[in-house]
Order: C-alpha cells, then structure tokens, then sequence
C-alpha cells in the first residue's frame, strides 16, 4: 500500500497561491480556515524562496497523541484524518502540530472554537465515500476517485508534490541530480521522522 | 505581537529610508547575510535560510494567508508540550490524586470522624455570614464543576473512553469542555471576592506556628487553640485559594479566549502550567473537603447553616470563641449569635 506524502519543492515554488486557491474551490472550506498556505522566507531579499504547506499527515502525528476524546484515525495509505462529530473544539491538536495545519472556524462569542478543520489529503472523512454528509463536513474525497490531491495536481510549476512517498521520493531525488541544488526535502524529518532514527510506527500514540 | 511591531518598525524604517537613507543601509536579517557568506564556501549549502524555518520573527518571512502565526511553517516546541501533557502531567498528576485519594481513606479508617468531646450545649454561635457562605460557596460548586471537567479533559481519554465508547465520551466531553470555559470566569470572579472576604482572618498570627508544630493535632487528637481559622485553613487560603487561584484562572483566561490572537508558544505555556496548577489544587482540595465534610462533626454545618455549636466552636476555634464571647459582653448583645453577626457586618 502507498503511503501518501506531501513535499514541496522549494527551488520551484513561485509563490503563486494556486494550491491554497485549488484547495479553497475543491473543498469549499468556510470563510477563516485555510488548509493550505504559502510562506514566503527571506521575502523581497536574494535568495527568497516560498513553500506551500498544509498538514503533512505525519508518521507519529502529535495531533492525534493529544486529542483528548481521540478523533483522529489514521488510513491504510498514511493518510490523518479526523471525526468531526467527535471533535470538541479544544485546540490542543493547534498546540501540538509544528506545521499550524488545524484550522478552528469561530463558533460564538469569545474565540470559542468550532469543530477542527484540517487537510484531509483530499480523502474525505468517515462518512461514506462521496455522500453529501462527507463533501460537506470534509470536502471532496479525491482519493477514493483515484485521484491525487488538488493542490498539487493544479501546481503550475509543480513544486508541489502528493501522493505515494516512494514515487514522490524518486521525483524530488531526479530533479535535484538534474539541476545539482536544493536537496532540503523541507519538513520530511519532522513528519516521517529522520532516517536514521527510523520510522515510528503507524498510528504510533504516546 | 512582537512580530506586529517589528513590521510596523520595518514599514517605518523603510519609509525612512525612501527620504532620507539610501537604500544599501536596509536591514538583512542576519540569516540572510550569513546565507550569502555560506554561498561562497559551500554553494549549495542553504542551512542558515532554513534554520529560519522555525523562527517566527523574521519580518521576511511571510504569507497572504492571514491567521494566528500563518506566517510560521514548523513551531517545534508542540512537541515539547505533547511530551510533557501526555507524560509527566498526565501520569504523575493522575496518580498524585489517586495517592491523596488512598492516602485520606487511610486517615479516615484510622481516626474516622473527629467528634466532639463534650455533649454539644444547644446554643450556637454564628460563624459564616449570608455573603461568607454565598462567596464559599460560589467558589465551591464552580472549582468543583472546573474539577470534574478537567479531569474528563485530561484523564477521560484514558479511563471513561474505553468504557463508554467514542460517541458517548465525545458527547460528554463536549459538555465538559463548554462546561470548563464558561464556568471558568466564574471561579476567578469568585476567587477575587473569596480573597477580599476572608483575609482579614487569614492573616498569620503567632499562634499558628504552635498550630503547626503541632500539625493541629491531627494526628495526636491534642487540642491545639486557634483563631477564627487555624493554620490549616490558612495554608489552604495562602497556597490554595490565592497562588493556586490565582495562577489557574491567568493561565485559564489565556486559554479560554484565542480571540486575542495569542501565540502557540504562550498557549503551551499556560496549559502546561494550568494544568500543574490544577491537579495541585484538587489534590489540596481532596484535604479541604475532606476536613470540611465527613472528616469533622459539625464542620459541613458551619459552612451550610452558618452556625455552629457553642462546645464546637470551643473545641476547635478556641481563641475565635473567647474572642466572639468578649466581644458579645462588651456588646451588650443578648446572646453570641447575634453578637456574632453585628461583627460580620450583616443582620441576621
């Protein structure tokens, strides 16, 4: 089975917003949640460089070590995903995801949270596969379409790479052969963990 | 909010240098002129720029998307957090209550409940006002409340999840958690009034070092005068009601409204510490109520009625009851009650 990952291609991004606009489209996400972002480094100095990042569906992912009602699953293809309706707005995956992937809508006064949204890797949620129930608390379900997330599927200069990690793997490895730079496959180590530490297992909680 | 003024302090800058400076004096950030440096060494070699990567205040890092630190791509110390909840926290904080716990239901099978040694008089004295019991009590049922929610928050997970099941627990927990934050202001409101209506009496006294030498007599059953409160109940007051207090409901505010556009950084702070705070406080608590309910006859009385028996108030607030019994002589009232409610400053 595949394990899907992001990566993005940091010597080809150019910072156009297409994925965070392709995302917004596909899933209809409510006002106030972005998914996906671009951040921009060293903006307007030589050497600027932009990174399209999303949740990365992490190996021994900390949102799901600290849900406190334990909402979130992880699928046969590595992919995070999370129960809304178990969800109670707390934050605490905020607190604990190093990337700022889950998005609160606000719900009421004060700040109070609603339920967690977060990228699905364009793969629903629990509810059956393409209802009306799942478009409209997750978005599409790409995946089980047979088709690849729409974030990078839209990437115009495709620096935004989804799907099967050893596949993207060997696409990121050509590339940087081929041009001799910008070998940083960014944010890898902290949501698969380092290689040489190996990976946690699957679903792995502490 | 750091990161706000830094911009602001940019655009200023930059807006200076348009009129004034020729623009070779903009400011690098430091990694940027370190990233050139590497370049002549080690083309290729991008470390220091992505070292910035997990800094949030770099004025030059940035995104259209706008949101709570959007323009941050990796905070690591989440992980810090996560290792410190879902370890130290969570299992050294359950077994504490659990110890306090057994520890308590050990006293109380040993000594069992403290009676009075005399035969109660019949006359009672008052000892808690309307306003005393109301703020008591304010402050009782909505620590308790803040207590049960808590622990459905931190402990539920482990203990009530395998046995009610995700939709149930879920459920619960959502009740739990609008429960916590509203009920939360309520706690640090009375808090404050809980402080300003009992300090008076709280103050130290030189008694209460006897007091507590003696530890109250707790263990040895020795009768060992106090004031109105003993050094007991002092303690309870200082490190309870005002530290603890006081910290939970800083930390809770900080947690209980993300509207401020607060950081992660301060928010895992607060929870960190919140939640030190809290399981502390319970595990103080467990004593108070203990002491307060099945531990001493008469006491639950006190705090529910107002009133406590003339022999009790001998028996376990000694130099409280001279006191009230002078002050009713010097008074002139009928009878210590009432002598007792005019010190309160309420009618009774």
């Amino acid at each position: 089975m595949a394990r899907m990952k992001f990566l993005c291609d940091a010597e080809r991004c150019i910072e156009c917003n297409g994925c965070v606009t392709a995302c917004k489209n596909e899933h209809e996400v409510p006002w106030g949640v972005n998914r996906r972002r671009v951040v921009t480094l060293n903006d307007g100095l030589p050497g600027e460089k932009s990174i399209s990042v999303a949740c990365m569906h992490c190996s021994d992912a900390p949102c799901m070590a600290v849900c406190p009602v334990d909402c979130f699953y992880k699928t046969s293809e590595g992919v995070v995903l999370h129960d809304k309706d178990l969800c109670i707005g707390c934050g605490y995956c905020f607190y604990a995801c190093p990337f700022g992937a889950p998005q609160f809508p606000q719900d009421g006064a004060f700040g109070l949270r609603g339920k967690m949204d977060k990228c699905t890797f364009c793969a629903g949620g629990p509810e059956a596969d393409n209802s009306a129930a799942e478009f409209k608390k997750y978005g599409r379900n790409r995946l089980s379409e047979g088709k690849l997330p729409a974030c990078a599927e839209m990437c115009s200069t495709k620096a935004l790479l989804g799907g099967d990690g050893d596949v993207v793997a060997d696409i990121y490895r050509n590339r940087v052969l081929k041009r001799g730079k910008g070998s940083e496959v960014w944010g890898w180590g902290t949501a698969y963990g380092r290689p040489d530490k190996g990976a946690a297992p699957p679903g792995a909680k502490s | 909010m750091q990161v706000r003024i830094r911009q602001w302090l940019v655009v200023l800058a930059l807006a200076c240098g348009t009129i004034a400076i020729p623009a070779a004096a903009q400011p690098e950030p430091g990694s940027a002129k370190e990233q050139a440096a590497q370049q002549q060494t080690q083309p290729g070699n991008n470390q220091p720029f992505w070292s910035d990567v997990r800094g949030g205040d770099n004025p030059y890092q940035t995104t259209q998307v706008r949101g709570i630190e959007s323009s941050i791509l990796v905070q690591p110390a989440g992980e810090t957090w996560r290792q410190l909840r879902n370890g130290p926290i969570t299992i050294y904080g359950g077994w504490m209550i659990v110890a306090v716990m057994i520890l308590i239901g050990g006293f109380y099978s040993w000594r069992g409940q403290i009676k009075l040694h005399d035969q109660p008089s019949g006359r009672r004295i008052l000892r808690f006002g309307a306003w005393d019991r109301m703020v008591h009590w304010g402050a009782a049922i909505s620590f308790v409340l803040l207590a049960v929610t808590g622990i459905i928050i931190l402990f539920g997970k482990h203990i009530l999840l395998p046995i009610f099941g995700y939709t149930l627990f879920a459920w619960l927990a959502i009740l739990a958690k609008n429960i916590h934050n509203f009920v939360g202001p309520v706690f640090a409101f009375c808090t404050v009034l809980m402080f300003v209506t009992f300090v008076k009496d709280n103050l130290p006294k030189a008694h209460d070092v006897k007091w507590l030498t003696k530890a109250g007599g707790l263990v040895s059953g020795e009768h060992v005068p106090s004031g109105r409160f003993n050094a007991g109940e002092k303690a309870w007051f200082w490190i309870g009601v005002t530290l603890l207090g006081i910290v939970v409901s800083v930390t809770g505010f900080i947690l209980n409204f993300p509207n401020f556009e607060q950081g992660r950084a301060l928010m895992q702070q607060a929870n960190v510490i919140h939640a030190i705070v809290a399981v502390l406080f319970m595990a103080m608590s467990l004593g108070h109520i203990y002491i307060g309910t099945i531990g001493t006859e008469g006491a639950y009385e006190a705090m529910r009625t107002g009133y406590v028996d003339e022999v009790w108030a001998r028996e376990h607030h000694e130099l409280w009851y001279r006191e009230t019994v002078a002050n009713n002589q010097g008074g002139g009232a009928t009878n210590p009650a009432a002598a007792s409610a005019l010190k309160e400053g309420w009618k009774a």
